[in-house]
């Protein structure tokens, strides 16, 4: 494989089980006697491949896969069918602060995820560069996150996604309830994260910012790939969809 | 190494939110088997005939009480760490056997304060005590077996930990914790030897209340029963594994 290429995503094909109608418990298996699950596809025949240094965009409709796009580039997901390979390592996909403990507080949530994620316990930097980042203040980072409002979740969490040293950064639609001075920071942060050579997922509504940071990007439909190529091109067709 | 700093995290996440607000924290997991410790003198022991009964009690107690908070806490890990699964690429069997450690840190440490203890209670303390080690080491692996299967299958049918929580309290009472072996009818025998916990419970109490050596017949069927759940356990959890994500 050329060693330029960090992610390959060949043919894959994402399927998930899904309750059949009104089968959620063990009661209606018995009851309806009928299979209690269905397969539905998710993702068909995706087929990619993005080069170190190069941003990939993904843009579509609500629901139509881009998350399981991610999650199974990312190994969170395995594909049915096709093969992913990746040569490099990841940031927790942080989107909109799922996998952050509501009950715990914001430093323990820190610590807990970089240590899950595998950063080196010596790095005590680390905890230091999220609070700058997030500017959040110490008395915020003593509160259980169930009490930050939806902007301080999303600070905390892109925070934590950017303090790994990894070589892919994965952003899920994070940008879209921080304020605008922490979008424009964000969007400084990333265009330098570019800059250092490293290769960003980028998941947005925002075509704008797409055509912007990534040199490529993909149009999923319905767990479709329906257009791939340059950002610009795809984020015209993003638009001629509504 | 990366792996132990990760179920590290994750045991000390569940050792954090488990006492999340409460007052004494920690020493409410003493206080239910005191609880069950001072009902059983009360109801059970002027007709139970047992030497030391308080000390044969609590040793039951203490193993009873490891196996049930571990397979409550952990028929739920799955479903409860939905945002760490879909966030970050860990595998799943990590939560039940995250669950399993810290319970099993707690079990060490209460059957630390129980030895102290039942020094007033006619403990006979002597080497052979020691092989309360491997005897938990069965114990919790049986545990983890029963662990996989159950959260595995709490995912997709939310009942099952509901129905567990049900089911318990009528194990208990079928594992020979609270009365003598020898006081049940002959009859009904069988249904407590179908009861993988009581091997376990027979075997923890040889060592800890009798002061003999347990029966090398003893140590084989708990060997049998604790290895071939956790073969069943992992095979399941395993067979179910790619499906977590779309169902939590």
């Amino acid at each position: 494989m050329d060693k330029d290429i960090i992610i390959k995503v060949e043919n894959v094909h994402v399927s998930f089980w899904q309750n059949n109608v009104g089968v959620y418990s063990l009661k209606d298996l018995f009851a309806q006697r009928k299979s209690p699950f269905k397969t539905k596809t998710i993702l068909n025949n995706i087929n990619t491949e993005v080069r170190r240094g190069e941003s990939l965009g993904i843009v579509g409709r609500n629901g139509s896969g881009k998350s399981t796009l991610l999650r199974t580039i990312a190994g969170i997901i395995k594909p049915d069918k096709g093969n992913v390979v990746v040569n490099g390592t990841f940031a927790p996909i942080l989107a909109i602060g799922a996998g952050l403990e509501v009950e715990l507080t914001g430093y323990e949530n820190i610590s807990m995820l970089l240590a899950l994620y595998g950063t080196k316990r010596k790095n005590t930097n680390a905890v230091e560069n999220i609070r700058e980042f997030s500017e959040l203040g110490d008395e915020v980072l003593r509160m259980p996150v169930k009490q930050y409002s939806s902007g301080m979740v999303a600070r905390l969490a892109f925070s934590i996604s950017l303090a790994n040293d990894s070589d892919i950064l994965i952003i899920d639609e994070v940008l879209a309830v921080g304020d605008q001075g922490f979008q424009a920071k964000c969007m400084e942060k990333i265009y330098s994260i570019k800059n250092q050579g490293k290769t960003i997922l980028f998941v947005s509504h925002f075509p704008d910012q797409v055509a912007k940071i990534c040199n490529n990007a993909i149009l999923l439909e319905n767990g479709e790939m329906i257009h791939s190529g340059n950002s610009i091109e795809i984020c015209n067709k993003y638009k001629q969809l509504f | 190494m990366q792996n132990i700093t990760r179920i590290y995290a994750l045991s000390k996440r569940n050792v954090i939110l488990r006492y999340k607000n409460s007052l004494v924290g920690f020493f409410w997991g003493f206080f239910k088997p005191l609880l069950y410790l001072l009902i059983f003198i009360v109801i059970f022991k002027q007709n139970s005939g047992i030497p030391h009964y308080v000390l044969f009690v609590t040793s039951g107690l203490i193993l009873w009480f490891f196996f049930s908070n571990v397979t409550g806490q952990s028929v739920g890990s799955i479903v409860g760490s939905s945002g760490l699964l879909k966030s970050l690429n860990i595998p799943a069997y990590f939560f039940p056997l995250s669950e399993t450690i810290g319970e099993l840190f707690n079990l060490l440490l209460t059957l630390f304060v129980f030895l102290i203890i039942m020094n007033w209670f006619g403990i006979v303390y002597s080497i052979g005590m020691l092989l309360i080690f491997p005897c938990i080491f069965l114990f919790a692996l049986f545990a983890l077996g029963l662990n996989l299967f159950l959260c595995s299958i709490n995912v997709f049918f939310r009942d099952v930990g509901i129905i567990w929580n049900t089911v318990q309290p009528a194990l208990f009472f079928l594992t020979p914790i609270a009365y003598a072996e020898s006081s049940i009818d002959p009859k009904y025998k069988m249904l407590i030897q179908c009861n993988p916990i009581y091997y376990f419970l027979k075997l923890g109490r040889c060592i800890l209340y009798d002061p003999v050596l347990p029966a090398w017949h003893l140590w084989s069927s708990c060997i049998i029963i604790s290895v071939s759940m956790y073969i069943v356990g992992q095979f399941i959890f395993n067979k179910l594994k790619n499906q977590f994500i779309s169902a939590i």
